[in-house]
């Protein structure tokens, strides 16, 4: 055993020096970033008052950027299903990153189901195809090992297309998730990873979190306009889903899944990935010490 | 004949040929993708058979559609074997073959005389065999054969091949890459399948059918003239068939008629009805125009036939009593138990054994590459049978592909809402290497997966000792039966390496009780 503990020990340590400069990395730690939260009947219009309210694509898309908007395209399933990202929210953030002078946008996703199934069913690929974005599958001959450099996520394959834009904008569906509590935009980044993802599903935690923190979301917009409240992340039965008509958006990743978490009627002190991210001083995990601006329209 | 009309004959029956060549594999390519409402019509080559027509009338319920294999027929009953040189795709790729095996040779492919007659002796085997319930016709039906070796080889390799070749271009830094990466995004987008498809004896069917190609170039039209079962079903009609090509007085007898003759004839020598597949090169290649093309009664005049043989007819009537019989007597026959289980829709095994014409039509409609191509799991008269492999994929929840392209309704035609109910088989986990039972920690990616509405696969959270020993609170998943439809998908997404540690097996199997 004192192998064990003597590699266990190092492993810490290491890790330990090397998430504090991760820390330190991540812009205004700790700092309590707004949460925009506006509800209404319209899921493009309430897309666009959030980021607008956030300060307006352009605080976030520099002139020539080439950006990732990354949504959940997980499954085989409709937009009443409520298992993928809603294609009028995505619409709406498309529009606003090639109004801000976006170069390109790149559309990708890495599906549980297969993925030819999972674009065509959800609406996003015909959409965002019609809005001019890239739209990628992704492609195993482009997966490169990545650091995350995390005490539980370190080395693990991603899909080149995320590292090689400038902005990256995380588009996920609230939902109810068997494991991990809850699925929003943390677990969403589950999606440009390769390799055996099933394996992450151990102290899911820790692991979502560290990955949230070593890659980072310029821009979170959570579509809550439905949601799937049981049965997830699969979902299927309609009588799972409920509207909620509402749109999460934050520069912050971990705020903004708060905030979520709180919408879904979740209390986030109980959700293991946001516990493991608060330690991680990726952010406020009570929902009173962010500031969240409220609106319908 | 006029060389003029000659030329043109010949022209129109290529021309038929790469027609209905290319509308096999376009039907063929558009089962696999798209979406499940639009499905277009992929049996049309099947209920165009004879051969199957006969495995429908044996195995029940009649199906309408076969009537449609009446029609060549009939119109072989006039023409004689126009549908092996006119239509069937897999004889005009073996004449392509035996074309190119020709070109420029001096020395002509021949075709051996008694091996015409093999394929009569071959039919009498797989008719006899199915009149006893071992039904092996779709081994050898140029339309089965076809179907499955484009499903499980041919279209795989081709996809892998251009993978490849422009994935590297792809990767290319200089200008090479700059004119490939735009090639390659496109192919992926409209070409090539995301992930490879990958098949059981994906070598062994794959060898087989290129090895029967690669044959041409030894005899002729190898496969028609000496292997297809329909081509004899075809040949025994056509020796009444009407039509037939008589010499006139400019006969020099020059022999250039058997030049490029399907099956090494010449009208002047040994003319066989029951073999001339009216491809017309011989009006083409007759210097002196001495070859005309006639109705006449069969009767009259003169005729010369391929002589099969009565105790040849006998010894093939015997070893398809032995085909008929041998399979039957297997264990399999007799045990509860097997480890396999068979795609949505699958009706009984013993009605399906007879109603499967192994055409793989399931296996190129399968969207998630489950269906496979089985090998010895239902006895050795279930080869090429399918069979769902959850391993290498997992039966869609939203799909009825497989149960709309199957000829025979051996896997019934679904709705998407009866499918959804269709209980193909039960998971059950191996409690000794499930993460969440033998090291004590949480998992549950096969919970998140299982698609039933509410889920069939369930966790409770425990308090256990895990691998290092400490008391842990762990959710623990655990199956359940009724709910379960067996589609196979947590087996797939298992993440341990070294086996799945939830598999589904046949228990409950809904084919098994419906009837």
């Amino acid at each position: 055993m004192k192998r064990r503990t003597f590699v266990k020990n190092g492993v810490m340590f290491s890790s330990g020096l090397l998430l504090a400069g991760q820390v330190r990395a991540q812009d205004k730690p700790g700092s309590a970033a707004p949460v925009i939260q506006v509800k209404g009947a319209s899921p493009y219009e309430i897309t666009k008052k959030a980021v607008a309210e956030i300060g307006g694509m352009g605080k976030i898309v520099s002139r020539g950027d080439v950006v990732m908007v990354k949504p959940n395209i997980g499954w085989n399933r409709t937009v009443e299903q409520a298992a993928c990202t809603n294609p009028e929210v995505l619409r709406a953030v498309i529009e606003l990153v090639f109004d801000a002078g976006a170069k390109k946008v790149v559309v990708m996703d890495n599906t549980c189901h297969k993925a030819e199934d999972c674009y065509q069913r959800s609406g996003i690929e015909a959409m965002a195809r019609k809005l001019g974005a890239d739209v990628r599958y992704s492609d195993e001959s482009r997966l490169v090992v990545h650091n995350f450099k995390g005490e539980y996520l370190s080395k693990w394959p991603v899909f080149r297309d995320h590292l090689e834009v400038d902005k990256f904008i995380n588009v996920p569906i609230l939902k109810h998730h068997g494991s991990s509590g809850l699925t929003i935009a943390m677990k969403n980044l589950y999606g440009i990873l390769g390799g055996n993802r099933g394996k992450l599903h151990r102290d899911m935690g820790e692991n979502i979190a560290e990955l949230a923190a070593g890659f980072r979301s310029h821009l979170v917009v959570v579509d809550a306009y439905r949601i799937l409240l049981r049965n997830g992340p699969v979902g299927g039965r309609l009588s799972d889903v409920e509207m909620r008509k509402t749109v999460v958006a934050s520069t912050n990743i971990m705020h903004a899944d708060v905030a979520a978490a709180v919408l879904f009627g979740k209390d986030p002190r109980e959700v293991e990935f946001l516990q493991a991210a608060h330690a991680k001083k990726m952010g406020e995990i009570d929902i009173a010490k962010i500031p969240v601006k409220s609106l319908a329209i | 004949m006029h060389a003029k009309t000659s030329k043109r004959l010949q022209r129109l029956r290529i021309t038929s040929q790469f027609f209905f060549t290319w509308l096999f594999f376009f039907l063929l390519l558009k089962s696999g993708g798209g979406a499940i409402e639009s499905l277009p019509q992929t049996g049309f080559f099947f209920y165009i058979d004879p051969l199957f027509l006969w495995v429908n009338i044996l195995a029940g319920p009649f199906l309408h559609a076969f009537l449609l294999a009446l029609v060549p027929l009939i119109l072989t009953l006039v023409f004689g074997r126009f549908f092996c040189g006119w239509v069937c795709p897999f004889g005009a790729l073996n004449q392509f073959f035996t074309w190119l095996g020709n070109r420029g040779k001096r020395k002509k492919i021949v075709v051996s005389r008694p091996s015409l007659r093999f394929k009569y002796l071959l039919l009498i085997i797989l008719l006899l065999a199915s009149l006893f319930a071992s039904q092996l016709l779709g081994w050898l039906d140029p339309f089965a054969l076809l179907t499955r070796s484009s499903s499980v080889a041919l279209v795989p390799g081709a996809n892998f091949l251009v993978q490849h070749a422009l994935q590297s271009g792809a990767q290319n830094q200089g200008w090479s890459g700059k004119i490939v990466k735009p090639l390659y995004d496109l192919s992926r987008r409209f070409l090539l399948t995301v992930r490879q498809r990958t098949f059981l004896q994906a070598s062994a069917i794959g060898l087989f059918f290129f090895g029967l190609l690669l044959l041409n170039v030894y005899r002729r039209r190898f496969f028609c003239n000496t292997l297809c079962p329909l081509g004899a079903v075809y040949g025994f009609v056509a020796k009444y068939s009407l039509l037939r090509l008589p010499l006139n007085e400019n006969c020099r007898k020059c022999g250039a008629c058997s030049n490029h003759c399907t099956y090494y004839g010449s009208p002047f020598q040994d003319y066989l009805k029951s073999e001339c597949m009216l491809c017309f090169n011989c009006l083409n290649d007759c210097p002196f125009a001495a070859i005309d093309v006639r109705f006449q009664l069969p009767r009259s005049g003169k005729m010369s036939a391929l002589d099969v043989g009565r105790r040849r007819i006998l010894a093939a009537a015997g070893c398809g009593l032995a085909a008929a019989a041998l399979p039957q007597i297997g264990v399999n026959k007799k045990a509860k138990a097997h480890d396999f289980i068979r795609p949505p829709g699958a009706v009984a095994e013993k009605e399906f054994l007879k109603k499967c014409v192994r055409c793989g039509a399931c296996l190129q409609a399968c969207p998630t590459n489950a269906i496979q191509p089985a090998v010895f799991q239902s006895g050795l008269e279930g080869i090429w049978t399918p069979v769902l492999v959850p391993v290498n994929g997992y039966c869609e929840y939203e799909c009825v592909r497989c149960t709309r392209v199957c000829p025979t309704h051996a896997l019934a035609a679904l709705t998407l809402e009866e499918k959804k109910q269709f209980k193909i088989g039960t998971a059950v986990i191996n409690r000794s290497t499930c993460y969440t039972y033998a090291d004590g920690y949480n998992c549950a990616v096969c919970e998140e997966h299982c698609p039933v509405p509410e889920k069939a696969i369930k966790f409770r959270e425990v308090e256990v000792y895990n691998f290092r020993g400490k008391l842990k609170k762990v959710k623990q998943i655990y199956v359940v039966p009724d709910l379960c439809i067996g589609c196979g998908i947590c087996e797939n997404v298992c993440p341990r390496t070294d086996a799945p540690a939830i598999a589904v097996g046949a228990e409950e199997e809904q084919r098994e009780n419906s009837f």
